[in-house]
This record gives structure tokens, C-alpha cells and sequence, in this order.
């Protein structure tokens, strides 16, 4: 009976100009976004590896200098996309590119190269996700908004009663029909991505990024099928479906952002840069200042080498205290980025657990994450980053100190082969279990929805059946 | 007819909980976000206020040393400031903007510029990050100021108000009663628009003003902003009036309305977004990066005679100072270069961000949304026009200091307080943002509504001429 009435109901789509024409340009929106999309991000790509093949030649091609020197001469890192960026950008459009490694200091990623279409960017990318997250549902709600209103208008609802098609059958076939639509479209985009991929993407990634869509797109065609069995008029279904649509994919994300903006808020930069420089000066308990720190670290060389003054020192104490100082710099730097990293995932949880009220919301957190191109995956690109600072800078030092200058010697020079021995900076995505671990919430959200929807279309059957309508 | 219409679309408001609540809705989420905008302003003018006490600390100790006939701290005797090098490291001075009176309205766009940046000799305003920290997650979902909700809810807000009209007439077969009781039913259709077109200005114009009141704005800039809330109400209700005389169902209306709504608020600026991604895909900042470390380590090995050549064609006026035996080129003839390089990293920046300056405006000519959110940016002062012209005074400001230092470290002669104290009144300190005139967006907007307009007349009389043609036929027969 659900088959027949399948079919029945695509034939019916069919046969509609306007729902064929609304199909046709759902399609053609899935592929052309698809295909511009990954020919940005493949030359993205192309280009990150430029800039990296360029930082890198210019630290090898360099004449050799004071390890010290080079420490502030220091390194880039290029961030590079997400592995499903094609698929969804998520937040690489506001987030720095380039994060310079230097001694003393620990840097954030710089420079969003759009930033001049300010005007532009309060508004979603036209990417696979955007029709996936934004589109389809729009389109899945004008095909589908008079699926049963229009039955019950016309008066076919009452004659398919009495051919014996049952109210759960009739709404569970109208649900499947417009499924079947996002899952067409989900096929679209997702088989275009893979066309246009330069290399392969991940199965169990790709399939991830296929379910949560397939989730997320039955959840709206029942709540379309519902809502549309509840009202009596076409019109009224439209003027609801489409409230809730403005409510769900334009409203909420930036109210939710809002609210958690107001609720956490970030300190400013000067605030923040201040209390850093203030601890790296006076010391972490305000007790322990940058000269007495000097100190320990001189004597504690010197007890070490049972020697009693520095010249006598075999070694560099300026790379010791230059280490010591850095290690310090490290403690301030964890303590104050630590804080801005835990208030920062404290607005994410927030945002997530806001995201119960919104599946699409919910849909696209998750679909960020496993595209690479969300909140953890750039907190993990910074750690990582600065993970392989920290490592340049002591190598540097450790090289300054024990390499085979003695202390007061800045003009003493490894040999050149040295610098070549340090490896590139090279980013170790979240695995996908680890991205979806890290939105546990959201799946959560997503599968209370679907259970809720359920009920509700279960339970608008048994009203269907009653005859009864908004 | 306008009192009918007025009476009746009252009535309908009232009676209807949803309208109602939509009215509400927007009203109370425009309130918020005026609110937010100006805890907004008020975060800018304490990290001015910030910046400016750090000036002031450092100016009031180096003005200390120099009343004490000091050079500097005792306990780091490195400091002299009798030499120009110090006296421009104490000279802290910020170069702050300050907001214009309507930037709480924009206070989402996005923007890296800093709102006070000290100048010195080594300043690069390309580096300078903004006052803010954000998170890019809250960032990504997109802007939520009062430009976004009178560009995205104000066209919704008609859209729920007038999503019947001319269908609902037409689907219960009222328009024959409606054509004899006021003489023709575009004239009907076209006064219930303008009416529900009334009550969406009156929204707007409220916002306008509860924006206008908070942030103390000068009648003039308020009279523009309201000018460009009433152009884009008209433009909207001219678009509500076609789809009112075309209509033949509610649900047909509301799907031309929602396609439109969708067409212009999101399809059209997620291409402009897209193509604004396409056009930055190349750029990794390699000029302020790799390539401007390395071009700094190349002025290092540049021989004394270019420096010297360099310098002087930039500055043709230290040719004055210039001793008759040229110094050995130091670190501050080096840091000159340095700057002169940064002039040329700032006008390829400026170039490439013109870029996308040209495709914001060619969006805008395609979606009258994205001319009505770039207005009431450039009205807010906010955005990459006003952050460009910040980063190029404060380019200015150090230039000054450059020419400066290497005056004061070629003539050599130890500087006094009153050298600090010109040097500090040579520092411009405020860069009020500037509002950029909206006459481009304008004129979109007008030229949007005047094109619905004429589509609209045109559906009008044609409807009425078909009307009139069996009536001929039949006194013909007759």
C-alpha cells in the first residue's frame, strides 16, 4: 500500500509543473554549488601547499645565523582545509590562514582574505551544505507544504479513504515522497563532490556526511506531512512551514549565537593581551618577576656544572635562560589561551544544547564537524600549531645552549645542515570518531526529533482519521 | 479605500495571533539587538579608553625623566631620550576611531581593523588585530544586528501581513463584490498593500528611532537611515502588490513571496559569498608574511648608496638634514626601507580588498538586500571602507615618525622635553569614522521599487482592460 501511494505521490509531483520545475532547480543548485565549491577548494589546497612549499624555502634557503636570531626570524603555517571542505567550509570563512612561530610569543592565526565583503558575509556560502542544510528543506517545504492540505481541499483525501489507504499508510508514503527528494538531492551533491574531488575522500567520513543529511532531511519532510495534514488550508500550511523554516535556518543560529555571546562573554584583545604580559612580567602568583626567575635558572646551571661564574660555564647559559623563559612564557600562555579555549567550547555547548530546539542547527554542527571545518578541528589546527612552536623553539635553544658557543656569544652559528633538519609543520586531523564524539548533544538532538516526529506523525494519522484539521 | 483598507487590515492584525505575534516579534528582536549594539559601542570606547590610559602612563613617565633631567630608568641605563629612538618609543600615542553614532546598528559586520593602535616607528596596520576576541562558531552563523533584522525580518514581516492579499479575493470569489462596491479591485489590492506596507514602516521607522534615540545620532544621519528603512519597506511593498495582482490561490502567494524572499535575501548574496570565497582562495597573505619577512633580511644586505638613494626619494626633505658625511646606514635607515616596503604591501592590500569591494557591488545591483545592508554599514561607519581608511591614517601617522626619527638621528643634537612634546602634538590621535554617503544603494533601492511599480501598473491596467472587453462585446451586441 506505502509503495503504491509512493509512486502515486511522485507521479503527482511529476505531473506538477511547478514541483518538477522546483526539483530541477534544487538539482541544478546541488551540482552548480558542489562544483564551484570544490574548484575553490581544490585551489586552495593547490595554494595552502604553495605557501607552505614558500615558508619552507625561505627557512632552508636562509644563510646560516644564531639559533636565537632564526628563533625570531621564525616560521609560518598555512592552515589547511578541513578533508571534507568541498563538502562544507564551515568556519574556514572567518578564521585566520596564516599563524607566524616566533620565539617569545604565541600567535593567532591572521589574516581572513574576505573580510572586505563584510557586506556579503552576514550571509550563508552558496556550498553543498547550504543547499544540503539551508535549500533542501526549502525545497522539501514548497513541494510538499499542500501534500495533504490540498488532498483534503480538493476532496481526494476522502476518496482514498474509501479505496482503504490508512491514515499511517497515507502520511508515512507522503513523508517517504519527500524524503526521497532530499535523498535524490543528498545523492546529487554528494556523488558531484566526489566527480570533482581532487583526492579521495574518506568512505566512513563521506557516509557520516551522508546520514546526518538523510536525518535531518526525513525529520523536516514529516514535520512538512504533519503540519500539512493539520491545516486545512494549503495556504495556512505555506504560511507555517515556511515561518518555521525562517525560525530554524535563518533565526535561531544567530539568535542562539547572540544569546550565547551575552550569556559567555569573551574578554577584549587589549584586556587579554594585557593580563598575558602581565603575568609574563610579574610571574603567574604576581610574587615570582622575570629577573629572580633569571636568577634561579643562572644559579641552578652553575650548581649543575660545579662551576661558579658563567665564563667558566662549558655551555651557553643564554640558551638555558632563553628555554627557561620560554617554558615560563609557555605556563602564562596555557593558562590565558587555556581559559579563552575552555570559555570558547563553553559558547559551543551552549550553541549545542540550544540546538535541541533547532534539528537544523543541530544537522549542520554536526555536518561541520565532520567535514573537518569546525570549532574543534581549528582549536585542534591551533594546538597543534603551537605544539610544533614550542618544539622549533626549544631546538633552537638546546642548540644555542649546548651546540658549542659559550654565553655572550650571539655571533656563533650551527652548522647549516641544521636548519634543515627541522621537520614541517604537518596537521593531524580529528579523526571522524573524534568529531562525532565531540557532538554528542546534537546527535542527541537530532534522534529526539526524529522519536518526537514519529510520535507526531503517528498520532496526526489517528487525527487524520478523526477528520480532524487546524 | 485607503480607510477601508486601513480599517480592515487592523482589524485582521488584531483578530490574528499569528500577525500579531510576528509584529511583536520583530519589534522586541530589534529592541534586542539595539540594545546589544550599543553594549557593543560601549566594549569599543573602553578599548579606546584602554589604550589611551596605557598612552598616557608612558607619556607621564617619560615626561618625568625629562622634568628630572633624567634619560631614563636607572635601572636600564640603555634608555636615552635624548635620542629621537626612545623619545618615539614613549611617545605612545594612539591613533583611535571612534565610532560613528550609528555603529551599534552594524556591530556583527566583519571587521579585523583595531579601534586604537599605537603608533611608532615600527607600527604595521596591517598586523593590527581587532579590539575583539571572537568565536568563529558564533561568528560563522551569521551577522544579528539591526541591519539584519530590518533587511531579513522587515520584507518577512510584510510577507506575514500580506500573504493573502489578491489570493484570498480571488479564491473565495469576493473581487466581483469588491469591483461594485469600490469601482475596481487593483485599486482595492493596491490601497490594502500600501496599508500593510504603513504598518511595516511604522515598524521600522520605530526601530529607526529607538536606534537613533540610543546612540544620540544627529538628525541628519537619522533622517538617511529612515530615508533608507522607508526606500526599502516601498520596494517591498511594491513587490507585495505584483504578487497581490497575480495571485490566484493564498498558497500561490505565498510561495511567489517566500521564492522572492529566498531569491534575494539568500540565494543571491550566498552566490556573492561563494564568488567572494573563489576570489580569496589564492591568497595565503604571502606579501605580509614569507615575503615580507624576507624583503626585511634583503634591506639588511642592500648596500649604503641605495639606502640612502631609497630613503631620500621617499622623503626628498631629509635630503635638508642629510650630513655632509653620510652616517653609516644603521638600523633606523633600515627600518626607513622597512616602512617603504610596508607603503608598497599596503597599496597591493588595498588593490586585492578592491576586489572585493567590486563584487559587493555587484551583488548589489543584482539583490537590493545586499545594497540595503552595505548603506547602512557605510552609515554605521562600519565595515572594510572605514577600516581601510584607519589602517592609511595610521600608515600616515608612522610615516611622520619615520621621517622624524631619521631627521633627529642625522642631525644628531640631544632632544629635550619640548622635542617630546612636538612630537606628541604631531601625532593625530582620533580618526572619527567617516559615514559613507548611501547615494549608490540609493538609488538601487529606487530603482528596484520603481521597477516593481511598473510591473505592478502594467498588471493593473492590463487586468482592468481585460475586464472591460466582454462588457464592449456584449453592448456591441446589443
Amino acid at each position: 500500500m506505502i509503495l503504491t501511494l509512493l509512486v502515486n505521490e511522485w507521479r503527482g509531483l511529476l505531473r506538477d509543473g511547478r514541483a518538477a520545475m522546483l526539483l530541477a532547480l534544487g538539482a541544478l543548485l546541488a551540482v552548480a554549488s558542489t562544483w564551484t565549491a570544490a574548484s575553490t577548494d581544490a585551489r586552495e589546497r593547490l595554494a595552502q601547499v604553495t605557501a607552505t612549499g614558500d615558508a619552507r624555502d625561505a627557512w632552508i634557503e636562509r644563510e646560516a645565523d644564531n639559533p636565537h636570531q632564526r628563533a625570531h626570524f621564525g616560521d609560518f603555517v598555512f592552515r589547511p582545509s578541513g578533508p571534507l571542505a568541498g563538502l562544507d567550509s564551515g568556519l574556514q570563512m572567518v578564521t585566520g590562514r596564516s599563524v607566524r612561530l616566533e620565539a617569545h610569543r604565541q600567535n593567532d592565526a591572521v589574516h581572513v582574505p574576505h573580510k572586505e565583503a563584510s557586506a556579503l558575509l552576514r550571509f550563508d556560502r552558496l556550498e553543498p551544505s547550504t543547499v544540503l542544510n539551508l535549500l533542501a528543506p526549502l525545497v522539501l517545504i514548497l513541494a510538499g507544504f499542500g501534500t495533504v492540505a490540498s488532498e483534503r481541499e480538493s476532496g481526494r483525501l476522502r476518496l482514498l479513504r474509501i479505496q482503504g489507504a490508512s491514515p499511517v499508510a497515507l502520511l508515512l508514503a507522503k513523508a517517504l515522497s519527500l524524503w526521497s527528494i532530499g535523498v535524490l538531492l543528498n545523492l546529487l551533491v554528494v556523488g558531484t563532490h566526489l566527480f570533482f574531488a581532487q583526492e579521495a575522500a574518506a568512505v566512513g567520513s563521506t557516509l557520516a556526511y551522508f546520514s546526518v543529511h538523510f536525518l535531518a532531511l526525513w525529520i523536516v519532510s514529516v514535520l512538512v506531512a504533519c503540519v500539512s495534514s493539520w491545516c486545512r488550508r494549503p495556504g495556512t500550511a505555506a504560511g507555517v512551514l515556511l515561518g518555521l523554516w525562517v525560525g530554524s535556518a535563518i533565526a535561531l543560529p544567530r539568535l542562539t549565537a547572540l544569546a550565547a555571546n551575552a550569556a559567555i562573554p569573551l574578554p577584549s584583545r587589549d584586556a587579554f593581551d594585557a593580563a598575558m604580559q602581565e603575568d609574563r612580567e610579574k610571574g603567574l602568583d604576581g610574587h615570582n618577576p622575570r629577573d629572580v626567575r633569571r636568577l634561579e635558572v643562572e644559579e641552578s646551571v652553575l650548581a649543575e656544572y660545579g662551576v661558579s661564574t658563567k665564563e667558566e660555564l662549558p655551555v651557553n647559559l643564554d640558551g638555558f635562560l632563553m628555554q627557561a623563559d620560554e617554558e615560563y612564557g609557555n605556563q602564562v600562555w596555557d593558562q590565558h589561551f587555556g581559559r579563552l579555549e575552555q570559555l570558547l567550547r563553553r559558547q559551543s555547548d551552549l550553541v549545542a544544547s540550544l540546538s535541541l530546539a533547532n534539528p537544523l542547527q543541530a544537522a549542520d554542527r554536526i555536518s561541520m564537524s565532520i567535514a573537518g571545518t569546525g570549532l574543534d578541528s581549528h582549536l585542534a589546527f591551533l594546538n597543534q600549531v603551537e605544539s610544533h612552536r614550542r618544539t622549533l623553539v626549544q631546538k633552537l635553544n638546546d642548540e644555542h645552549a649546548l651546540g658549542g658557543s659559550k654565553t655572550g656569544d650571539w655571533a656563533w652559528k650551527p652548522e647549516l645542515d641544521f636548519y634543515g633538519s627541522f621537520a614541517t609543520f604537518q596537521f593531524e586531523p580529528l579523526s571522524l570518531g573524534q568529531a562525532l564524539a565531540r557532538c554528542r548533544a546534537e546527535w542527541g538532538a537530532l534522534l529526539v526529533w526524529f522519536i518526537g516526529l514519529t510520535g507526531l506523525l503517528l498520532y496526526s494519522a489517528r487525527r487524520l482519521e478523526r477528520g480532524g484539521s487546524l | 479605500m485607503i480607510r477601508a483598507a486601513l480599517g480592515l487590515e487592523l482589524r485582521t492584525l488584531l483578530r490574528s495571533p499569528l500577525r500579531l505575534v510576528v509584529l511583536i516579534l520583530t519589534l522586541g528582536v530589534g529592541g534586542f539587538v539595539i540594545a546589544q549594539g550599543q553594549g557593543d559601542v560601549q566594549r569599543w570606547r573602553e578599548a579606546i579608553d584602554a589604550g589611551r590610559s596605557k598612552q598616557e602612563e608612558s607619556v607621564a613617565e617619560a615626561r618625568a625623566f625629562l622634568d628630572a633631567d633624567q634619560t631614563g630608568p636607572e635601572d636600564r641605563p640603555w634608555i636615552d631620550l635624548t635620542k629621537p629612538l626612545w623619545q618615539d618609543r614613549y611617545a605612545a600615542t594612539r591613533l583611535v576611531r571612534e565610532p560613528a553614532p550609528l555603529a551599534g546598528i552594524a556591530f556583527a559586520s566583519l571587521e579585523t581593523d583595531a579601534v586604537a593602535v599605537r603608533i611608532s616607528r615600527s607600527t604595521d596596520p596591517l598586523l593590527a588585530q581587532g579590539a575583539k576576541i571572537e568565536n568563529p562558531e558564533l561568528e560563522a552563523a551569521g551577522g544579528f544586528d539591526l541591519v539584519t533584522v530590518l533587511a531579513l525580518f522587515i520584507p518577512l514581516l510584510l510577507l506575514a501581513l500580506g500573504v493573502e492579499v489578491g489570493g484570498h479575493e480571488r479564491a473565495s470569489g469576493i473581487l466581483p463584490l469588491i469591483r461594485v462596491q469600490s469601482g475596481g479591485e487593483s485599486r482595492w489590492l493596491c490601497a490594502r498593500c500600501a496599508v500593510i506596507g504603513g504598518i511595516g514602516a511604522a515598524a521600522g521607522l520605530l526601530l529607526v528611532l529607538a536606534a537613533s534615540v540610543a546612540g544620540a545620532v544627529d538628525l541628519g544621519s537619522s533622517l538617511i537611515f529612515a530615508g533608507l528603512v522607508l526606500c526599502y519597506v516601498a520596494l517591498w511593498t511594491s513587490l507585495l502588490t505584483v504578487v497581490a495582482l497575480v495571485a490566484r490561490h493564498p498558497s500561490q502567494g505565498a510561495v511567489a513571496l517566500g521564492g522572492f524572499w529566498i531569491v534575494l535575501c539568500i540565494l543571491v548574496p550566498a552566490l556573492g559569498v561563494e564568488r567572494a570565497a573563489a576570489i580569496g582562495a589564492e591568497d595565503f597573505a604571502l606579501d605580509l608574511t614569507v615575503d615580507a619577512r624576507d624583503a626585511g633580511g634583503a634591506a639588511g644586505d642592500l648596500d649604503d648608496e641605495s639606502v640612502f638613494e631609497s630613503l631620500l626619494q621617499r622623503y626628498p626633505r631629509l635630503e635638508l638634514d642629510l650630513p655632509d658625511e653620510r652616517p653609516s646606514v644603521s638600523y633606523v635607515e633600515r627600518g626607513g626601507l622597512g616602512f617603504i616596503e610596508l607603503e608598497e604591501r599596503m597599496k597591493q592590500r588595498e588593490a586585492l580588498g578592491q576586489e572585493q569591494v567590486m563584487l559587493v557591488e555587484r551583488v548589489s545591483l543584482a539583490s537590493p538586500v545586499v545594497a540595503f545592508t552595505r548603506a547602512l554599514e557605510g552609515l554605521a561607519g562600519r565595515g572594510p571602507g572605514a577600516a581601510q581608511e584607519h589602517q592609511r591614517a595610521v600608515l600616515d601617522a608612522v610615516s611622520d615618525r619615520v621621517e622624524r626619527l631619521i631627521a633627529g638621528t642625522w642631525k644628531g643634537d640631544p632632544l629635550d622635553a619640548g622635542d617630546f612634546e612636538e612630537l606628541l602634538a604631531s601625532t593625530p590621535e582620533v580618526l572619527s569614522s567617516r559615514q559613507r554617503a548611501p547615494t549608490k544603494d540609493f538609488v538601487i533601492l529606487i530603482a528596484w521599487t520603481l521597477a516593481f511599480v511598473a510591473a505592478a501598473a502594467l498588471l493593473s491596467r492590463r487586468g482592468s482592460r481585460r475586464r472591460q472587453v466582454p462588457q464592449s462585446s456584449v453592448a456591441a451586441l446589443a
